[in-house]
């Protein structure tokens, strides 16, 4: 589904992937773990298609489609989907309304009719009861008065709604209480199918107890430097980065 | 002293329509005062220069002329319609209920001349202001709004300013008098139909009596290329509301100045604005709320988004004397500038005499929100689309101030 071949991606002068590989199929939970700094945030967003991130070598292979010359809408409509680390306030843009107008953007470039408003608000009920997410917060304006919490549940509830192939959670668990992550894993674990893809990007092990991955990779300066199994999220928890990237170099 | 050398507009005026004292003293005072320059202060950063030059025409006999919705809202309203700045009957409704009058001064002073003669140019400004003077000297028959005691008409009244012909000059006057415990809505609209190069300075008294409520929503829907200079002069009594919602859709040059006396305790006032501006639009917003009594609050938001080489201005004073204390004033004033070459220049001032008083003001320019848009982009809507939704959510904050439904719907509709 994902091939990132070599990719080196620089913000002003500053060289932040240097030469990242990465391989994901359909089906697939990848985990990329990685202290602070080494590039888990900036891959998110260039894969996302975020133009302060220049691309200044490799490729990325996303269904056969060069997913680098796609901008950021057509590779929502191609079925990417990035759930923020620090989801935008947008007050005086409803919920609700921009989640009808996104899914009705892509209907449109795949030439289909607007969503039906009954089939819209069916949707909305089923999706949102994923994510305990209340009647009040889906009509208000996109995050404004969310608490932490609720704003990424509000991701993920955005993220059912859009039903992408591949999914890109960047450090979705960061300031989660317990009862709020298991909801949030709860969401994302019931979306996963054998046709789509996650990869889950985070700090701490924790999250992975909840969202189980396939494959762990661990990313410092800019280059995934290992990959295992989830046992390595639980080694890494027990020994820290330092034995990786003392190794490295 | 020397008014300016070039200045067509004082030649292209004759004084006509009704007879009043104020009318002939405003003539006299005009002589002796002076257009604005850069140097004025209210006036730095608009040129009143072009509109002096220009040659214009000015008319006596209303003319026909078709109005549909596509130029001015169609309202569930009396409406009252001056064509090239004269009262048109044809137009116009003349039956309402309860007493309530709304006629040309001429036509009024019948029946109600002792409320005209004490109220009309009662508040006008015309030493300060020489717009005003011109107005009180050059306007045709003006329009009298009266509400007596208690009544609280269902309905708004639409007064419809709509110029037909080019170059016309139209002076256009309103007084409305609210009395005690009555409530009315007035609608402002200003239009043009195949006319281009018009200058229509308009001067609006308000006097709302204790316990009263008017509103105010001025629509500026004039053709590009045309000139419009509105000034509404407020004065509050005791439990008074009063609220001003200002929409410019369009409008080569607009001045818009806005100054209530609160006169009165316990009273709320209220003033919105809205600018979007293309092309080279040039929108001045000047308001002035005086706060002379205790235990009263002001509310004012105006917001603004300037595209291509538009040029904005807003200045908003709030003043608060020596005895006016427990005063609430809030101002706020926001503009998103689209473009390199479009300006904004923005003044809140606050003069505050009083000890006991909560005030607030605040003012930011700036462009888009690149994150929102962002995020919008990866939920899959297009940068053009995210952009027109943060204009519209940015608008919407003034729009919901409009309490009319049909009213707030035709803004948005010209604003696209």
């Amino acid at each position: 589904m994902l091939k990132v071949k070599n990719l080196h991606a620089s913000v002003g002068d500053k060289e932040i992937l240097k030469g990242l590989n990465i391989e994901v199929n359909t089906g697939e939970v990848h985990a990329i773990m990685g202290p602070n700094g080494s590039g888990k945030s900036t891959l998110a967003a260039v894969l996302a298609g975020r133009d302060e991130y220049e691309v200044t070598a490799g490729e990325v292979d996303y269904l056969g489609k060069e997913l680098l010359e796609l901008n950021p809408e057509e590779r929502s409509w191609e079925g990417i989907f990035l759930a923020f680390q620090y989801p935008v306030e947008i007050p005086g843009v409803s919920n609700i309304n921009f989640l009808k107008t996104a899914i009705n953007e892509r209907r449109k470039y795949f030439e289909q009719d607007p969503i039906a408003a009954k089939d819209f608000l069916k949707m909305v009920k089923e999706k949102s009861a994923l994510v305990e997410l209340s009647d009040k917060l889906k009509n208000r304006s996109v995050n404004v008065g969310f608490s932490g919490g609720e704003k990424k549940r509000n991701e993920i509830f955005q993220m059912a709604m859009l039903e992408p192939k591949l999914s890109i959670l960047d450090e979705t668990d960061s300031g989660l209480d317990i009862d709020a992550l298991r909801i949030v894993a709860h969401g994302v674990n019931t979306l996963k199918s054998k046709d789509n893809a996650t990869i889950v990007i985070t700090h701490y092990q924790r999250l992975l107890d909840y969202i189980v991955p396939d494959f762990v990779h661990v990313l410092y300066d800019g280059r995934i430097v290992k990959t295992g199994g989830k046992e390595l999220a639980l080694e890494l928890e027990e020994k820290g980065y330092d034995w990786l990237t003392k190794q490295e170099a | 002293m020397v008014v300016l050398k070039e200045n067509n507009l004082l030649n292209s005026l004759s004084q006509m329509g009704v007879d009043l004292g104020a009318k002939k003293q405003a003539f006299e005072l005009l002589k002796g005062l002076e257009f604005p320059t850069r140097k004025t202060e209210d006036w730095r950063y608009t040129s009143v220069k072009k509109i002096l030059k220009k040659k214009y025409v000015q008319c006596k006999e209303a003319e026909e002329v078709g109005l549909s919705n596509e130029i001015v809202p169609s309202l569930d309203a009396y409406n009252i319609v001056l064509v090239n700045g004269v009262y048109s009957k044809a137009l116009s409704d003349v039956n309402f209920p309860d007493a309530v009058v709304v006629d040309t001064f001429p036509n009024a002073m019948e029946e109600h001349d002792s409320l005209i003669q004490s109220t009309f140019n009662a508040i006008a400004k015309n030493k300060e202001e020489v717009f005003t003077a011109l107005n009180t000297s050059y306007f045709h028959e003006g329009v009298f709004i009266h509400i007596p005691k208690k009544v609280k008409l269902e309905k708004p009244i639409h007064v419809i300013y709509v110029n037909t012909k080019s170059n016309v000059v139209s002076n256009v006057r309103l007084l409305i008098v609210a009395d005690s415990f009555s409530e009315v809505g007035v609608v402002q609209s200003f239009a043009s139909v195949n006319a281009i190069e018009c200058l229509t300075n308009s001067v609006t008294e308000v006097f709302v009596k204790e316990n009263a409520k008017v509103v105010l929503d001025k629509v500026q829907c004039e053709e590009p290329n045309n000139n419009l200079i509105c000034t509404v002069q407020v004065n509050q009594k005791d439990n008074s509301a009063f609220k001003i919602n200002t929409a410019t859709v369009s409008g080569d040059f607009v001045r818009n100045g806005v100054n209530i006396d609160v006169d009165g305790e316990n009273c709320t006032s209220e003033m919105n604005g809205l600018y979007m501006q293309k092309g080279i639009q040039h929108v001045d917003n000047h308001t002035k709320v005086s706060h002379l009594k205790p235990n009263c609050t002001s509310f004012e938001l105006y917001k603004g988004v300037l595209r291509d080489k538009s040029t904005g201005v807003f200045n908003g004073k709030v003043v608060v004397e020596v005895d006016a204390q427990k005063i609430e004033a809030y101002q706020q004033n926001k503009n998103i500038i689209l473009s390199r070459e479009a300006t904004m220049n923005a003044k809140p001032e606050l003069e505050i005499f009083a000890d006991d008083v909560k005030c607030s003001h605040g003012t930011t320019t700036g462009q888009f929100d690149e994150e929102a848009i962002f995020y919008l982009q990866t939920r899959g809507i297009s940068k053009e689309l995210a952009k027109n939704l943060l204009v519209e959510a940015f608008a919407d904050e003034v729009l919901d101030k409009v309490d009319s439904e049909e009213l707030r719907i035709w803004i948005k509709e010209k604003l696209g």
